[in-house]
């Protein structure tokens, strides 16, 4: 397993290629993107599984830039191809494709994806599924029909892993529907579930290991900055999907980020 | 009206009844269902494979996501309901999961149309052939009667392409015989004849067909073509028929917005083939019940004096 310091390190450079990707772009959603980050890292660089074979599915599917930057670190592709994100003609869509190497589920309309995870789950028994969620996603009736089926078919091997970064596209998501007591609804569901602070790879690490070995469906609940990293984006919900960053703006993040480095 | 000459079969039983022969040796072949396993005539295949057979309760969302997931592991899935619900209710499910994804699920909707008689308006779907036409990587199959609905599923069951098959709630009058074959993009000449093309799918053309078969000495000279592959279209046997007979009725239980009628016009339009063209279809509006489906047949202009009337105004 890759050290928690070792990830952070990478965290750090990502981070970077993140915002790079979607201010030469000419934009993307960057709050949930640097929120979800160091989650995505740990599902391919801790070690815990192995691709292919294990799954990982982005149900949210705009938080691609991430998963594209952690692709692209993990050998999938030459990191040149980031530059074409979202561009005429790339396989970088401006939702997850799996036109990109590496990814499994095309996906960008909401809440489906734990739905396919649990397909997926169900058919490759000897394999841990571990799919992405936003917090937002979760206002989808859909992911609660998942959560009665993951249940009913004691899929032990299926990981739900929520980016709870408490925004979405309008505000914040205690304002525009909130989720409630979002554990205890998993749990009422036949859940385990696990809540951790989604940038400690000590903790995300451990809490994976733990939800791979479980025998009941698991739902980590990862408590994460949006915007992380940046400080004039971090819960700034217009930061959600970003066109045109000012390049003021974005020398300002590069040097904040930098400064990480 | 000339009575519908029997026998007739069941196009669920039909499917229940293949999918339980095709597990036997593909064993790759899963059913998703959301409930209703009975109405589709699953309740054997259920018993006989539990584990191939994954229930999702009144949840088609769900079940058209599931049923993409499972089909990525290698499966072949059959994704179960009424065509009311699925495709009606998990269309942008089956969009992004199903055809998005390239993934080998073959939606079946039954109970289609205002065949299914007394469920009234909620139950009748009329939509689901525009909804699936309009998708990207989705082939779109109204069978005929209980022998081509054996084929169709067949031939599903062995293509690794996503397909929506429409089936109804009634029996269906038997027009084929077994040794028929069916072919993806094919579509079949029931009768030969030079005044007037019938085109048309499912129910409403094969109550047409019986009829006429009845008749000893019909009207006007029918051409009637079987379109039971509404996408892909066999343009070639349609343009042909067309241009002998310079008359065409489009006959389906569906919206006119579109179905198969739809379709075949945009064809005759932009191969510029001259002819009259009369669609008969339900028009903007929705059903409702009666005990008897035919009843509503009559109403909404697609019973046997309908497609009379349509004839006589194209001989004009």
């Amino acid at each position: 397993m890759l050290s928690p310091l070792r990830l952070t390190d990478l965290s750090r450079q990502l981070r970077l290629s993140v915002l790079d990707l979607i201010y030469l772009s000419g934009g993307g959603h960057i709050g949930g993107s640097l929120s979800s980050l160091d989650l995505m890292i740990s599902v391919y660089f801790s070690k815990t599984f192995n691709f292919p074979g294990d799954h990982f599915v982005l149900s949210a599917g705009h938080l691609c830039p991430s998963l594209y930057a952690v692709l692209s670190a993990a050998g999938y592709f030459h990191p040149d191809l980031l530059k074409t994100y979202s561009a005429y003609r790339s396989p970088l869509q401006g939702h997850v494709s799996t036109d990109v190497p590496g990814v499994e589920y095309s996906s960008g309309s909401l809440g489906q994806g734990l739905s396919f995870a649990a397909g997926l789950a169900l058919g490759h028994p000897k394999h841990t599924t571990i799919c992405l969620t936003s917090d937002g996603e979760h206002q989808e009736g859909q992911i609660w029909e998942a959560a009665m089926f993951a249940s009913k078919y004691h899929l032990g091997n299926l990981i739900n892993l929520v980016d709870y970064n408490h925004y979405q596209i309008d505000g914040p998501t205690d304002e525009i529907m909130p989720l409630g007591r979002l554990a205890a609804k998993y749990i009422e569901f036949g859940w385990t579930v696990t809540t951790i602070n989604g940038h400690n790879f000590s903790q995300i690490n451990k809490a994976l290991v733990k939800a791979k070995e479980s025998n009941y469906p698991n739902c980590i609940i990862a408590q994460t900055v949006f915007g992380q990293g940046v400080s004039f984006m971090q819960y700034d919900y217009r930061y959600h999907d970003v066109k045109n960053l000012p390049e003021n703006l974005y020398l300002r993040a590069r040097k904040e980020l930098s400064n990480l480095l | 009206m000339p009575s519908i000459s029997q026998p007739s079969s069941s196009v669920r039983q039909a499917f229940g009844d293949t999918l339980l022969r095709l597990a036997k040796t593909n064993k790759n072949l899963c059913v998703v269902s959301a409930d209703l396993k009975s109405s589709l005539c699953l309740t054997k295949f259920a018993a006989k494979y539990p584990k191939r057979f994954i229930e999702c309760g009144v949840a088609e969302s769900n079940a058209a996501a599931i049923a993409a997931g499972l089909a990525k592991t290698g499966r072949t899935v059959f994704l179960s309901s009424f065509a009311c619900f699925s495709p009606a209710i998990n269309w942008a499910v089956i969009k992004q999961s199903v055809c998005y994804n390239h993934a080998n699920v073959k939606i079946v909707g039954s109970h289609a149309g205002l065949a299914s008689g007394d469920l009234g308006a909620t139950h009748q779907m009329l939509e689901d052939l525009a909804l699936m036409r309009s998708l990207p990587n989705m082939q779109v199959f109204a069978p005929l009667d209980a022998t081509e609905t054996k084929k169709i599923v067949t031939v599903c069951a062995n293509s690794p392409l996503p397909a929506y098959i429409r089936l109804v709630r009634p029996s269906s009058p038997q027009v084929f015989d077994p040794k028929f074959s069916f072919t993806i993009g094919k579509s079949a000449v029931l009768r030969s004849g030079k005044d007037i093309t019938i085109l048309g799918h499912g129910l409403p053309l094969a109550n047409f067909f019986s009829s006429l078969r009845a008749q000893s000495r019909p009207q006007f000279s029918f051409e009637v073509i079987n379109c039971s592959s509404i996408k892909p279209l066999d343009t070639d046997t349609i343009q042909k028929s067309i241009k002998k007979t310079g008359r065409v009725i489009c006959l389906e239980d569906h919206q006119k917005n579109g179905g198969l009628g739809e379709a075949v016009s945009s064809f005759i339009l932009s191969s510029a083939i001259p002819c009259r063209f009369l669609h008969l279809a339900v028009d903007n509006l929705f059903g409702q019940s009666a005990k008897d489906y035919l009843q509503l047949y009559d109403h909404y202009g697609l019973g046997w004096q309908s497609i009379l009337h349509a004839a006589q105004r194209l001989m004009l």
